[in-house]
């Protein structure tokens, strides 16, 4: 009898030994397509689950039915009575809105696609990652109710990564809102439409005739359930990889045939896909200093075949647990209210516009919560923090610190538990070798961006989109912090001994306020924020309360410095949006000088460059048109900025005694240059005297 | 036929009632109307009602209908309906067993008997108000304090009631049943009540749905029932202006049978018109089947004449139509005894129709059949009665074929079912029937029939002959009798019924059973529930719809709270799909909680001020519709 081993069901008796196909909650699905055919795998049967209530439907009889809706009907009689315009006319009108808007969706074209999609993928990334059990349960609901996809958006691929994982699980393909950019690409925009891609236009406000089409379009597919539906919740790709604030319109079309009760539920599937290495990164660096975005053309994409013989890393698609509109809205609205008028007339509820409101919130929460964190994002945030550079030893170090406090924070960091932190880091640079180097000292500092020819030679500019590439992946954790920061920040500036929780609570407001642009709050959650950040910090990061107050001396530590640093750039950006915005604040007519926002940004920009040449201040960050954008939305709805509009187009000017305000309370939280009171107007290059209120 | 079927059913309704035995304290009253006269009025003599007083010896105590008529199991394990009563009577049912094995899960092996009959030591003893039963002996009206006569009277048929039948007691029944012979009879009693604060809760045929006869628990005055069974005389008919006064008591079998034997009808056919009275209809706004001919009972009625603790309530002319200010006989109508009690209704009565002609039609799937409904209603020429069955309604229908007689019928069958299901690609677990009556002269029918063939052809419908269309409407008769025999074997079932606009019937339809799938799956009921729906009634501006809903509960030990919190949930969803707290079950104690979000603060608010005036000591105190605060 042979010798039995130690464990005899144990088949690789090495506990070291971590399966990369299988690792943790994901799956990757790119491992079988490296082992067989993919013309096979392309041309294969599929056993598709679909709707219980569907009835099979073609794109002409999807298109029939929209021309043959009361919706449509009752909306080309409103406007040729408004217009006065001929019916047919205007019918005409409607049929080319619908021919404009609609996909096409060919399983042929797909399957053709699908061959070359797979190629490409194979290519650019090492691994796919899907949580199958999040597939499953959209495989169980797709029989059940109508299925709503709410990827995040931060590349280009992400509705092809969709497609493909929906392709590999045999599930329906969905059929995608995508904004009409892409429909003027020749090729690929032929392709898209036949691969599921339905277009619409970015703004349509007044159109009642488009609103019309857009509405019965999108909603009688998702009645008749002929495909799950996706869409972006915020409305276009992030080019910092934060999440965006979620826009509502199409979240609202499509929710209201669940309020309207014509379908008794609505799936919402929450897809968070993180990135160890985005594709766009360079262009979105340039994007975010003014450059502008090349327009999606065939020859760009080819273009970016160069990048084919790249390495992107992993990728991870995280299926959120379905969200069922009706529970979610459970004793919150009341359906009945539409029950007095037909249904394709009325509107919305205000109580429903604010679930909607919320729901799109938590949507993006959910995708935040459910975000891979990779471990260059750690790296990213360590080195944003020392720009000089800094010893490969030093880092290993801060990482392991950072990553015990995100995990902490409930963060899901994708940190292989057999290897060791020097080897995880020292691979995650290798990745990233563009962005950062190891010099012989074993000092890791970054690389100097190759310069494209249409970017000035300004040093500044070479070294800050270098620092905004840097930044982006630093920004791919800070939603995990934004809300420990917030206390942080006020702690650290506190000049007194002791703070009572009141005051740091203001002070937490208002910080949210401030930061509500660049970074996602659930409106109705402040004071719960607050509270579990304050918990988070007195727990494992030594923050002392003693009688309601913050005792400041034993609470200014390592833990609240790094975190307040973290969002200095941000404050700063803002605060230089302030001092922009009021250097421009008398004018002869007694009223600031209205001015465009990109124009107001774009100052503010100058502004940063100045201050920055001139040494006054050092973080390159404030130089991103995003964060001075963010910080001037963020001070309009503070009151701080007013809003009009001059031939349909916004302008905004200061309110200064908000703005100084606000201004002033910032300051409290940063180091600021000293600005002198006489300074030069960046535009006009005249002297002003600034107010003295 | 169907009309010799039902002249079948109701002699021996006749036959049954001589063999009861007469009562001793019962009191024989003559009328002084029913003397012939020669103004076009047609006399009736008076008969004893066809339901005695003591109910109990006729009808179940626990449950639906004719004792003699119920569903058992034979000795080759096969459903049998009992009886002679019924044209399902003495037949066995060889695919039911199997069907209610299937759908909901009954296992023989696991039953759920009944308590048996209760006696006098399991009822409450009664309240007693001794200056009240001393004034009405002396005014000779009949009454009882009997336990058995009482608690028949506790009730109606909601679930929660007949459960409480099988399982235990209710905390409440009424104290004393008192029997009015006339509209006098029962303006003596309101007085009396009224002197000596005395509860009143009228009963009629006591097959309400809603809860509304059940007595209120917290109730410590005397509460006495109200029967008005014996007020059961057609007084007159009038042909110059086809109008019969009837006393309010006479139940719809009765009075149709009786009408009939003159030759006239009122055509007022709700589903428990073997039982249910005249006042009772007028009380909770009834519906009947064959409406589109006829109309419901608020377009049947000409006069009512309605005891109120403020005295007697009527108009002084019996028109046609009247603009009079608000209309009181609205307030009468949909009462549901909180204001009084009805007594004599003049109603509209229509000469027998000369031909009755039963049909189906065979949809491929539920949602042609709705539209083909809907475009009947539109072009105004719904039959008699015209409904829709869903798939799970069809296949329950089909599970209640008897064994047939011939051979020849079931090779007929044969090749109906290839036909419809390999020759036109009807799917049969899709598939959705309607049944039609048509009534009138030879000639309407065949036109009718044409017209509504014609129509459904358009939304793919086929002609599926007179049988089943008949089998059809015996269902609705025969489906309150089931849920007894599901009683028996962990299954609660029950009806609940609504109205909705036509834009959203479908999706109405499609929600609700959605809902309530959802909602067993959240209580975690082992075996799939059963959850069907029809469309029974087609209106201009939208329809009525029916719900069957039961389950088996196994497993489970508080089924009808269960069932109650889901037909909750299911009327919250109606509701947010546009349909009505009830289309003609009424409010009762049951829906009281849809009030307010039906009619509003204001709404509200003037049926509670209708009700202080009329009746500020709340004798009639039943605790239905508006009174006190809904209890949740």
């Amino acid at each position: 009898m042979e010798e039995q081993s130690r464990n005899v069901w144990i088949k690789q008796d090495d506990p070291k030994l971590v399966s990369s196909r299988h690792k943790d909650i994901f799956e990757d699905i790119l491992e079988d397509r490296r082992h067989s055919s993919d013309v096979g795998w392309c041309l294969r049967t599929r056993d598709v689950p679909t709707y219980k209530n569907n009835k099979t439907r073609t794109i002409g009889q999807i298109k029939e039915h929209v021309l043959a809706s009361d919706r449509v009907k009752y909306a080309v009689e409103q406007v040729c009575m408004e217009s006065g315009l001929p019916t047919d006319e205007v019918w005409g009108q409607t049929k080319e809105i619908l021919e404009e808007m609609s996909h096409n969706l060919k399983l042929g074209a797909i399957r053709g696609f699908a061959v070359f999609l797979v190629k490409v993928l194979k290519a650019l990334f090492k691994r796919i990652y899907v949580n199958e059990e999040g597939i499953q349960k959209v495989r169980a609901m797709i029989k059940e109710y109508p299925i709503l996809l709410t990827p995040s958006h931060r590349s280009y691929f992400d509705f092809l990564l969709m497609s493909f994982v929906f392709y590999h699980y045999d599930l329906p393909l969905p059929v995608i809102a995508a904004a009409m950019d892409f429909m003027g690409m020749k090729f690929f925009g032929w392709l898209l439409r036949n691969s599921g891609a339905f277009y619409i236009r970015r703004s349509f406000g007044d159109d009642q005739l488009y609103w019309a089409v857009f509405t019965e379009y999108v909603q009688t597919q998702i009645c008749n359930s002929d495909h799950p539906l996706e869409f972006y919740v915020e409305g276009t790709r992030s080019r910092t990889a934060k999440s965006y604030c979620p826009k509502f319109g199409m979240l609202s079309a499509s929710l209201e045939p669940y309020f309207k009760a014509h379908i008794p539920d609505i799936m919402v599937i929450p897809v968070s896909i993180s990135y160890d290495k985005i594709l766009e990164e360079k262009l979105y660096a340039y994007e975010l200093l003014g450059v502008p975005k090349p327009k999606e053309s065939t020859s760009a994409l080819f273009k970016a075949r160069n990048i084919l013989s790249e390495d992107f890393g992993n990728v991870h698609i995280h299926f959120g647990d379905p969200l069922s509109i009706r529970e979610y809205s459970v004793g919150k609205v009341d359906r009945s209210i539409h029950n007095l008028a037909p249904r394709y007339i009325a509107s919305l509820s205000a109580q429903e516009t604010d679930l909607l409101k919320s729901l799109a919130y938590d949507i993006v929460l959910l995708h935040l919560k459910h975000m891979v964190i990779s471990p260059w994002s750690l790296t990213a945030a360590v080195m944003v923090q020392n720009k000089e550079g800094i010893s490969m030893r030093q880092l290993v170090r801060e990482v392991e610190w950072l990553k015990r406090h995100a995990l902490n924070l409930g963060a899901y960091i994708d940190w292989p538990g057999n290897e060791s932190s020097d080897t995880v880091v020292r691979s995650t640079l290798q990745l990233h070798k563009n962005i950062v180097a190891i010099n012989k000292e074993d000092v890791i500092e970054l690389i100097s961006m190759d310069v494209p020819s249409h970017v000035s030679e300004d040093q500044l500019m070479q070294s800050a989109a270098q620092h905004l590439m840097l930044s982006i992946y630093r920004n791919q954790l800070m939603h995990i912090f934004v809300r420990v920061a917030m206390v942080s920040l006020t702690i650290n500036a506190c000049t007194q001994d002791t703070l009572p929780l009141d005051d740091l609570y203001n002070k937490y407001v208002f910080l949210e306020h401030l930061l509500n642009r660049d970074f996602i709050f659930h409106p109705e959650h402040t004071k719960l924020d607050f509270e579990h950040s304050l918990l988070t910090l007195t727990h494992n990061c030594g923050v002392v309360i003693k009688d309601d107050c913050i005792l400041i001396k034993s609470s200014t530590n390592k833990y609240t410095t790094f975190f307040s640093q973290m969002f200095e750039p941000f404050l700063l950006g803002y605060w230089i949006m302030c001092r922009c915005l009021l250097s421009s604040h008398i004018d002869v007519h007694g009223k600031p000088k209205a001015k465009p926002p990109k124009v107001i940004t774009k100052e503010a920009q100058m502004l940063s460059a100045r201050l920055l040449r001139e040494g006054a201040i050092k973080h390159l960050e404030v130089l991103s048109l995003d964060i001075l954008s963010n910080g001037l939305h963020a001070l309009h709805h503070m009151n701080a900025v007013s809003k009009e509009k001059r031939d349909g187009q916004a302008y905004m000017y200061p309110n200064a005694i908000v703005l100084t305000n606000v201004c002033e309370q910032l300051e409290k939280f940063l180091d600021v240059p000293q600005i002198p009171m006489t300074s030069i107007l960046v535009e006009s290059k005249t002297v002003v005297i600034n107010a003295k209120l | 036929m169907a009309g010799k079927q039902r002249l079948s059913v109701i002699k021996q309704h006749i036959r049954a009632n001589t063999n009861a035995p007469a009562r001793t304290d019962e009191i024989q009253v003559s009328c002084s109307n029913c003397s012939s006269t020669d103004d076009g009025k047609v006399s009736f003599q008076s008969e004893a009602p066809t339901i005695p007083k003591r109910r109990q010896e006729l009808l179940k105590w626990n449950g639906w209908g004719y004792k003699d008529s119920k569903f058992n199991l034979n000795k080759d394990g096969q459903v049998e309906f009992g009886g002679e009563r019924y044209r399902l009577s003495g037949q066995t049912m060889p695919q039911l067993r199997e069907w209610m094995t299937a759908t909901v899960g009954i296992s023989l092996d696991h039953k759920t008997p009944a308590q048996p009959e209760l006696t006098a030591k399991d009822i409450p003893a009664p309240v007693k108000n001794e200056e009240f039963i001393s004034e009405l002996r002396k005014k000779a009206i009949p009454f009882t304090d009997d336990c058995q006569d009482r608690l028949f009277r506790a009730h109606g048929h909601t679930l929660h009631e007949v459960f409480v039948l099988r399982e235990g007691i209710f905390k409440r029944i009424p104290d004393l049943v008192v029997w009015p012979n006339s509209h006098n009879d029962c303006v003596k009693i309101v007085n009396l009540a009224c002197q000596h604060n005395v509860v009143l809760i009228p009963f009629g045929g006591g097959t309400t749905v809603s809860g509304a006869v059940e007595c209120p628990e917290g109730e410590t005055r005397m509460i006495v029932s109200l029967d008005t069974s014996q007020m059961n005389k057609i007084l007159w008919v009038d042909e110059k202006n086809m109008i019969a006064k009837c006393e309010a008591g006479i139940i719809g079998q009765d009075l149709e049978r009786r009408l009939a034997e003159k030759g006239f009808c009122t055509g007022h056919e709700p589903d428990s018109m073997e039982f249910s009275s005249l006042g009772g209809w007028v009380a909770t706004r009834a519906s009947g089947m064959k409406k589109n001919i006829y109309g419901n009972i608020e377009d049947l009625v000409v006069h009512i004449k309605f005891v109120t603790p403020k005295g007697v309530m009527e108009k002084s002319c019996q028109v046609p139509r009247i603009s009079s200010g608000l209309d009181i006989h609205h307030f009468m109508m949909g009462s549901e005894g909180t204001l009084g009690v009805v007594t004599e209704v003049a109603i509209k009565v229509r000469p027998l129709p000369e031909c009755k002609k039963y049909g189906s039609i065979v949809f491929p799937e539920f949602e042609n059949g709705v539209a083909c409904l809907r475009e009947v209603a539109k072009q105004r020429c719904a039959p008699a009665s015209i409904r829709l069955m869903d798939n799970q309604q069809f296949q329950f229908g089909s599970a209640l074929k008897p064994e047939s007689g011939s051979i020849l019928t079931s090779f007929v069958d044969g090749i109906k079912k290839f036909y419809i299901t390999k020759l036109k690609g009807f799917d049969p677990k899709k598939l959705s029937v309607a049944t039609l009556l048509f009534e009138g002269t030879q000639q309407e029918v065949a036109a009718q029939e044409k017209r509504v063939y014609e129509i459904a052809s358009k939304f793919g419908g086929l002609a599926a002959g007179a049988d089943n269309g008949e089998r059809g409407y015996m269902l609705t008769f025969v489906i309150a009798y089931l849920r007894d025999l599901g009683f028996e074997y962990y299954i609660v079932a029950e009806s609940f019924e609504t109205s909705v606009p036509w834009d959203r019937c479908l999706d109405l339809c499609n929600n609700v059973k959605d809902r309530l799938d959802r909602e067993c799956k959240k209580r975690a009921i082992q075996f799939p529930p059963y959850i069907t729906c029809r469309v029974t009634q087609t209106y201009d501006a939208g329809a009525c719809v029916y719900f069957y809903f039961g389950f088996n509960y196994r497993g489970l030990s508080n089924p009808v709270q269960i069932y109650e919190d889901i037909e909750n949930c299911a009327r919250e969803e109606i509701l947010a799909n546009g349909g009505s707290i009830s289309h003609h079950h009424g409010v009762g104690k049951l829906r009281k909680r849809y009030l307010k979000q039906t009619v509003g603060d204001i709404g509200l608010g003037t049926m509670r001020a209708i009700k202080n005036f009329i009746d500020p000591d709340n004798i009639f105190g039943n605790d239905n519709l508006m009174i006190g605060e809904p209890k949740l």
